[in-house]
């Protein structure tokens, strides 16, 4: 089931990409990945993928980038209607404290995951963000991402939105 | 899936269009033996039969547009109707029972349109002579009668309904049932009530998978015969996708299981008339009927019918896939809110369903009993605004709106006129509930459930008036068997809401859910019937 909902990963160096997107795959089917080199990459891409019609659903984005740095791309994206909503995470080992506390109080980050990590707990990370993501999308029915995301979590926002209705 | 979405465009427009057509077809008045307002009512009903199956705009929108266009098109206050009188002529017949009356008094060539205490009905005469502007008929009635004058024009064969009729179905009593229904549920998800009640019940279950899958089939059910079915099912899957986590991956119990929970939900609905708003469908079919069949004589008639189509879903899911598992360990630990809020919702709940219970002792009428729950749970905001604000109004909108069509189908005669297009007088009864019953499943398993026991409730009831079945027709049997006969579609994923959560974990594949599905379908359809003839019987 393709949807219209995109991860997006930033990250320059091959190796960390390749893991990154490795650790993703199994999302894949559900929301088509997009890797990129660079924040400016990333902004080309962006502006393709509304023009498409498509959205942003998560952001994985490594802080030290070749010209403008990873969290001032996170901060530059909440002015896009279609990454404003997006989950945000950063993926580094190098974010210093001012950056990070930047990033939070600017760019609404949701996470922080420090390199290395362990496939598992990224993948948790990546599930939750994305179940998150999904509940508060306005008009997408998230009864189809059970199965590949937090299933109880979308079951209990169903019956506590009152969105469970019998037809 | 993109293709499969087209695919559904293209069914949405292709309905959007028949749709459309077909009723300005209608409105030419292409029919003899219908009456114009039989014309406009037949145009709502075509309308609303194309946008309810293929949903260009949702379903209960469609029953908005049906109270809307009832009220602008039929209603004594709306612009078409607003001045037409009846233009009468008075018949007037010898001892022998011959009259002459003007030829455009003749209905279908056949009848005349007899108006009398401000009701119409169609009297079959026969034609003895015929000029270019008069006729002489005989006619059983022997002194003056008003008939129409023309009985092609507005008024003629329908008096009109009043606007607020039409609107009227929005607060009908099984409306009310519904709405206390709703808050009440609401409760038990804010107070977590149905988790704990959930736990509570599973406890004397123990370990062994077989009678874990019974637990949780009992317990889906009860909830779902009170709360809507989708509602259980949510919460039921937040009970067992944990369990579910323990079980290797190859063993079948994980499908048994996650099978259960929809069609325990889709079976429970059928045991209260607030289970499913199918269920509504038949109260408010009855009630046109002058019938009211208290909540409890419901529950008596339909449990035991529910009890044996929930055992053989145990069984079927049980022996289907089978499992290596010895034990296994339930792990639901929630306890009961004990929150004066959450203490005041348990004694409105447990008060409602006692009076709701008790309805032949006291006679207190179920939809005005749910009002109780409904004012009780606004006191001291155990349910605010926002619960309010959640509960599923478009529900209500949906069946209020199948309730007004059957009401125009009714009054225009047209439900009559589309059951007379086949002779049934060469069946019998059984058989005729036998197709009605498995046309309902049929269509349910591809559309709402509620949408199909409107459409098809109308014709069954309408059945009884066609003269052929005379006494050996039921109409509480039969509005049963329809509403009930949708409750036990459930091959598909979108045959229903819960299949498609189940789907939706990724843990059951469509074939397995269709295996079962049909099975209970198959047997379930011939056993209702059994239950309605032999047991149904016995109280109505």
């Amino acid at each position: 089931m393709k949807s219209n909902y995109y991860i997006l990963i930033i990250e320059d160096e091959a190796p960390v990409r390749d893991a990154v997107l490795r650790d993703v795959e199994k999302f894949e089917n559900y929301f088509p990945v997009e890797a990129v080199q660079s924040a400016e990459e990333a902004e080309e891409l962006i502006a393709a993928i509304q023009n498409e019609g498509g959205k942003i659903a998560l952001i994985l984005c490594d802080h030290l980038l070749p010209v403008k740095n990873g969290v001032d791309f996170l901060i530059e994206s909440m002015q896009f209607p279609i990454t404003r909503h997006a989950k945000k995470v950063l993926v580094t080992g190098q974010a210093g404290h001012q950056d990070t506390i930047n990033a939070v109080n600017n760019a609404g980050l949701d996470f922080y995951v420090s390199k290395p990590w362990k496939t598992e707990d990224f993948q948790q990370v990546v599930k939750k963000q994305l179940t998150d993501f999904v509940l508060k999308e306005p008009g997408l029915d998230p009864i189809p991402y059970m199965g590949i995301l937090d299933g109880a979590k979308i079951m209990d926002h169903i019956r506590n939105s009152g969105l469970a209705a019998d037809s | 899936m993109k293709n499969n979405r087209t695919i559904l465009k293209k069914f949405e427009f292709i309905g959007l269009v028949i749709g459309l057509l077909g009723s300005a077809f209608f409105l030419t008045g292409p029919f003899d033996s219908l009456t114009v307002a039989g014309h406009i009512s037949l145009a709502i009903f075509w309308l609303a039969a194309w946008f309810y199956i293929s949903e260009p705009i949702p379903v209960y929108a469609t029953s908005l547009l049906v109270m809307l266009l009832g009220a602008l098109l039929l209603s004594k206050e709306g612009p078409i109707f607003i001045n037409a009188k009846p233009d009468l002529y008075t018949l007037s017949t010898d001892s022998t029972g011959i009259g002459i009356v003007p030829n455009s008094a003749l209905f279908n060539q056949n009848s005349i349109l007899v108006y009398e205490k401000g009701n119409w009905r169609t009297e079959p005469v026969s034609i003895s002579k015929s000029t270019d502007s008069e006729s002489t008929i005989s006619f059983t009635a022997n002194t003056n009668v008003p008939i129409a004058a023309n009985a092609y024009t507005l008024n003629s064969g329908y008096e009109p309904l009043s606007y607020k009729t039409i609107f009227g179905t929005l607060a009908n009593p099984i409306i009310v049932l519904f709405l206390g229904g709703f808050m009440l549920a609401r409760g038990a998800v804010k107070y977590k009530l149905d988790n704990a009640l959930t736990a509570y019940l599973l406890r004397p279950f123990g370990k062994k998978p077989a009678f874990i899958l019974f637990g949780l089939i009992l317990v889906t059910a009860i909830l779902s015969a009170f709360m809507s079915n989708t509602a259980t099912t949510a919460m039921m899957m937040t009970v067992i996708l944990p369990i579910i986590a323990a079980v290797p991956d190859n063993d079948k119990f994980k499908t048994a299981i996650v099978l259960s929970i929809p069609v325990a939900a889709n079976i429970g609905g059928i045991a209260t008339p607030i289970g499913t708003p199918p269920n509504a469908i038949v109260v408010a079919a009855l009630a046109q009927h002058k019938i009211s069949i208290p909540f409890s004589d419901w529950v008596i008639m339909a449990l035991p019918f529910t009890l044996v189509l929930l055992f053989l879903a145990w069984f079927l899911l049980h022996t289907l896939f089978k499992t290596d598992l010895k034990e296994l360990n339930l792990d639901v630990n929630a306890k009961f809110n004990k929150s004066p809020k959450a203490i005041f919702l348990y004694f409105v709940f447990g008060f409602t369903i006692l009076l709701w219970f008790t309805e032949n002792l006291h006679g207190i009428p179920s939809g005005m009993v749910a009002f109780v729950p409904i004012t009780l749970l606004t006191f001291g905001t155990v349910l605010d605004k926002n619960d309010i604000h959640s509960l599923s109004w478009e529900v209500l909108w949906l069946v209020a709106g199948g309730m007004s069509l059957g009401m125009l189908l009714d009054k225009t005669g047209v439900a009559v006129w589309i059951i007379q297009a086949i002779d049934w007088s060469m069946f019998n009864i059984v058989i005729i509930l036998l197709v009605f019953a498995v046309i309902g499943w049929i269509l349910a398993n591809f559309m709402s459930h509620t949408v199909t026991a409107t459409l098809l409730m109308p014709l069954g009831v309408s059945l009884g008036v066609s003269a052929n079945l005379g006494d050996s027709y039921n109409v509480v049997i039969a509005t049963m068997v329809i509403g009930i006969a949708t409750s036990i579609s459930m091959i598909l994923p979108i045959s229903t809401p819960p299949n498609a959560i189940a789907v939706a974990t990724n843990l059951v594949n469509t074939k397995d859910m269709a295996k079962i599905g049909l099975i209970i379908g198959l047997i379930g359809i011939p056993l209702m019937l059994t239950f309605a003839w032999f047991y149904w019987t016995l109280f109505y």
